[in-house]
């Protein structure tokens, strides 16, 4: 009987999900700003994003080793941040070494999980880090991924601090 | 008489020659240390800095003892509260934090406030602007210095930095016409010559601070006739040769002020931290009286030995600098009125020389002991001064206990019960603490890192880790798995091998989960030969060991000599979930005038998936629930912990290596020549780690290590390792990669539904499912 129902209630569910149009297309919603995440979590995380938050600050500066260090102090408060990770992938692979933003980036990965808000960041970051240490046919998908779901942040290829922030 | 006027004209000739020679060469002498490096300068190096922030626990983290470590001073007075002063009455704590240079940007200084409510910081706030603060910083403690032969440390300063109080109360006391004379002040030796015979002793030195200068750099302390006129000459040399403003601030970089321990210190810069925590910049006038006062004597005047006296000589410093309208009497009385405060003094860390031995090791070539103890370099490390303070207390005490408790620990005559612990940070890889024996004075072998040792049982959870990767056709095995602990023999080159384990029994068929828990060298052997020892070798290297590894069947249970740091490091790798971490102790090396030298960047790189490291690291969950590391939980620590337990061939080493979410922590106890310690590491190396992980984080752990999405979560039947579902009649949870669930039900299921109306299978499924929900 029980069976019955919910086999009933799947269905209808489907029926009802299938007809709905995602404003979005096929990857609704905005893209990761870290400064929604600013208030969140315990005292420790939301210490560490406000270290991650100056880091940014510094970032759009253009004082790279300033927010480096700021990035650093964020992951000593708390180390398995992943925005503190996310924010270090990306100054790597934009203004640093790649090699080295792609291995951040995998530790924000496995934090994130299947956070679906950090998706395209996640995957633009980690095309544009194949393309730049020359893999280019690894990396291109990975940025048209970025691109059809965050298109204003990843229509050029590149996250800025400000468009992550 | 011509001839005893040519003799006397030759022997002028020969006296002007002498002389000429002996300036020449004195010149040179001057000029080559004028023009080289004036100073030998020791690098120093810093903690990573404390972080204050809304929510953080500030006993644990010792905040009124950081602030006294860093020179601050408490106030009785809430306002105004001045610079390295704090405030404490009831939930307020008020700190006028200094400004500080840090290696990417400069920390100004500013009035926090902290609202305290019992253990917890509840509120952050910048007093000026009322704004609240996300977090703050406090300077990083000084962790130790690079010292030359002379044991002398120095923080170099401008003239220009050096308020002109503390100038004018110098030249007040030791040489009020400073800016007259040309290096010898004849009125003055004089003066001083007719006031020592009055006297019929010497009461008053006629030297110039030129001359004290050159006596310093060039001359011994001995009275002589000789030395004296070397003196004169050589100051007249430096007039002529510098201008009187580099002159002074050679003087105030030079001169003796006191004595920290061992280390001397020396000039204004380095005195005023260390008398009033402060920079030179922000002192008072009477505390730059103060310091100008001790010139004579610094440790017979020292403010901390006889603060009384101290005041009567600064007093009296300022009253000379009023008689010679260098103050005028407002400043005087202000000046009089004020009591001789001067900060605790805090002996320089002892407890870090193996972590400062450590990070030379790390630094690049370039930076020799030579460059390290002349240059003045500010090393910011990784280091967490609390962590260490705790990490060498602990292994003292503990030690000390240990040789209570086992008189046969304490062997006559021979070699003292050594110990290491390391502890990093998983992510980062940065060294927070490192203590590599027992008492650096007496061996500065750093057993953390240099010494490498059988590694015993800390070695399996390699063998399990290289069972549990999925490789082309799937893992071998999964946690649901059984393994023989049955008798193995194998035949080696040097002969038959038949692993014991330590009870010297054998358990039979064993899930793997016990095999690890109990840690079973025949389980363990037995499945090190199914994955394949050269598969076990590369494991161990890819997850961070770097010391070569016999191919030999024992690697399976830790026939390997390693280092405990290259042991924390693979650890640090299951703990970052498969991410490999480049071992840090440093994060910037920075020189005062040229800036940033060196950057050690975050370097990491994953090497094993995070699933299986997750798996491995349930394993060693286990081994601190329910095996052998089962006393730390009886000590009370709660959270996830890690960990795995070792004793090496005939006890001669003992170890545990395990880690949180946020620290990885290895502990080795043995001798350095080795022999039995008759007791298992659970009982030596254990209590240890134990310890130092109440003191690192009060003994409840935070966090949680993260199941990755490809690992499952299902209930199953443990002894055939099918699903369990509703009915089974034993259950438990256990973790499957994606891919390697077990397909079949327990068994016996179904058939308890016979075809007699009750639900049928998928039914019951689904009831099941929805139960869990």
């Amino acid at each position: 009987m029980r069976l019955g129902v919910l086999l009933a209630s799947a269905l209808a569910a489907l029926v009802a999900a299938g007809c709905r149009t995602a404003p979005g297309g096929r990857f609704p919603g905005e893209p990761l700003h870290l400064a929604q995440l600013a208030s969140v979590g315990d005292p420790a995380r939301r210490a560490s994003m406000r270290l991650v938050m100056a880091g940014l600050d510094a970032d759009e500066r253009g004082r790279g080793a300033e927010a480096s260090s700021s990035y650093q102090r964020a992951l000593q408060v708390d180390p398995n941040n992943p925005y503190a990770w996310l924010a270090l992938a990306r100054q790597e692979v934009f203004e640093g070494d790649p090699d080295r933003g792609l291995a951040h980036l995998d530790k924000a990965q496995a934090l994130l999980g299947t956070d679906e808000r950090a998706a395209a960041h996640l995957a633009g970051i980690r095309g544009a880090g194949l393309v730049a240490i020359g893999r280019r046919p690894l990396g291109e998908p990975f940025l048209r991924e970025a691109r059809e779901r965050a298109p204003r942040a990843w229509a050029d290829g590149v996250l800025d601090a400000s468009e992550l922030r | 008489m011509r001839w005893f006027a040519g003799a006397l004209l030759l022997l002028g000739f020969a006296g002007g020659f002498a002389t000429a020679r002996m300036v020449v060469r004195l010149d040179g002498v001057v000029r080559e240390r004028f023009e080289g490096r004036l100073f030998r300068v020791p690098s120093r190096v810093l903690s990573a800095p404390t972080i204050l922030y809304p929510g953080l626990d500030w006993k644990q983290v010792d905040l009124l003892g950081t602030l006294q470590r860093l020179g601050y001073r408490e106030s009785a007075e809430r306002k105004p509260l001045g610079l390295g002063r704090y405030y404490q009455r009831g939930a307020e704590l008020r700190v006028h934090r200094r400004a500080f240079e840090h290696p990417t940007r400069a920390e100004p200084a500013r009035t926090l406030v902290l609202r305290l409510e019992g253990s917890v910081l509840s509120e952050l706030f910048d007093a000026d602007s009322g704004r609240e603060l996300g977090a703050a910083f406090l300077e990083p403690e000084l962790v130790g210095a690079y010292y030359g032969p002379d044991h002398e440390q120095r923080e170099l300063v401008r003239v220009g930095d050096v308020p002109r109080h503390l100038i004018d109360a110098i030249l007040a006391v030791e040489d009020q016409r400073f800016h007259e004379h040309g290096g010898v002040d004849f009125r003055r030796i004089v003066g001083a010559l007719v006031a020592n015979l009055r006297a019929r002793g010497i009461r008053q030195g006629g030297s110039t601070l030129t001359q004290q200068l050159v006596k310093n750099f060039f001359l011994t302390p001995e009275r002589s006739l000789e030395r004296k006129l070397q003196e004169a000459v050589m100051a007249l040399i430096v007039e002529s040769r510098y201008e009187k403003d580099a002159i002074l601030e050679a003087y105030l970089n030079e001169i003796y002020l006191g004595q920290r321990g061992s280390t001397a210190v020396h000039g204004v810069g380095e005195a005023s931290h260390f008398y009033f925590g402060k920079g030179v910049r922000d002192l008072t006038l009477p505390e730059s009286a103060l310091i100008a006062a001790i010139i004579k004597s610094p440790n017979g005047l020292s403010p901390h030995t006889d603060a009384e006296r101290t005041r009567k000589r600064r007093d009296l410093v300022l009253e000379l600098m009023r008689e010679q309208r260098r103050i005028d009497d407002a400043a005087l009385a202000a000046a009089l009125r004020e009591p001789v405060r001067v900060a605790k003094v805090t002996p320089e860390p002892r407890e870090a020389r193996y972590f400062l031995d450590a990070l030379q090791r790390q630094l690049p070539d370039f930076y020799g002991s030579d460059t390290l103890t002349t240059e003045g370099l500010q090393i910011y490390s990784t280091l967490d001064l609390r962590l260490q303070r705790a990490a060498a207390r602990t292994v003292a005490e503990e030690l000390a206990r240990l040789e209570k408790g086992y008189p046969k620990l304490v062997p006559e005559g021979g070699s003292r019960l050594e110990a290491c612990l390391v502890a990093l940070r998983p992510q980062t890889g940065e060294v927070v603490a490192l203590v590599g024996g027992r008492d650096y004075a007496k061996s500065q072998f750093d057993r953390c890192t240099q010494a490498r040792r059988p590694a015993g049982s800390v070695f399996k959870p390699f063998v399990y880790a290289a069972a549990l990767e999925p490789g082309a056709g799937g893992p071998l095995l999964t946690l649901a798995a059984w393994v023989e602990d049955v008798p193995l023999e194998l035949e080696t080159p040097a002969g038959t091998w038949r692993p014991k384990n330590f009870d010297h029994q054998f358990h039979g068929r064993v899930p793997i989960r016990e095999a690890l828990e109990r840690s079973y060298n025949v389980a363990t052997a037995r499945l090190g030969q199914q994955v394949g020892i050269a598969e076990v070798a590369e494991m161990a290297h890819r997850l961070g060991i770097e010391s070569p590894l016999p191919e030999v069947p024992s690697l399976a249970i830790g026939a390997a000599d390693l280092t405990p740091l290259e042991l924390a490091r693979a650890y640090a790798t299951l703990a970052n979930g498969g991410i490999r971490p480049q071992i840090r102790t440093f994060e910037d090396v920075v020189d005062p005038v040229a800036g940033a030298l060196e950057r050690q960047p975050i370097e990491s790189e994953r090497v094993l998936d995070g699933g299986t490291a997750y798996l491995v690291t349930s394993l060693l969950e286990g081994v601190v629930d329910r095996g052998t590391a089962a006393a730390l939980r009886r000590a009370g620590l709660v959270g996830p912990i890690a960990g795995k337990t070792g004793t090496s061939n005939d006890e001669r080493d003992a170890w545990f290596v395990g880690y949180t979410p946020e620290l990885v922590m290895v502990v080795w106890v043995g001798f350095d020549e080795p022999r039995s310690l008759g007791v298992a590491a659970s009982g030596i190396a254990l209590p240890i780690w134990s310890r130092f992980l109440r003191e690192a984080t009060g003994g409840t752990v935070r966090g949680a290590f993260l199941r990755p999405p490809e690992v499952d979560e299902l209930e199953i039947e443990p002894e055939t390792g099918a699903l369990a579902l509703v009915g089974c009649p034993s259950r438990r949870t256990e973790y499957f990669l994606h891919g390697t669930e077990p397909v079949s039900t327990c068994p016996g299921w179904a058939d308890r539904f016979g075809p007699d109306g009750a639900p049928g299978l998928l039914e019951r499924l689904f009831d099941s499912w929805l139960d869990r929900l």
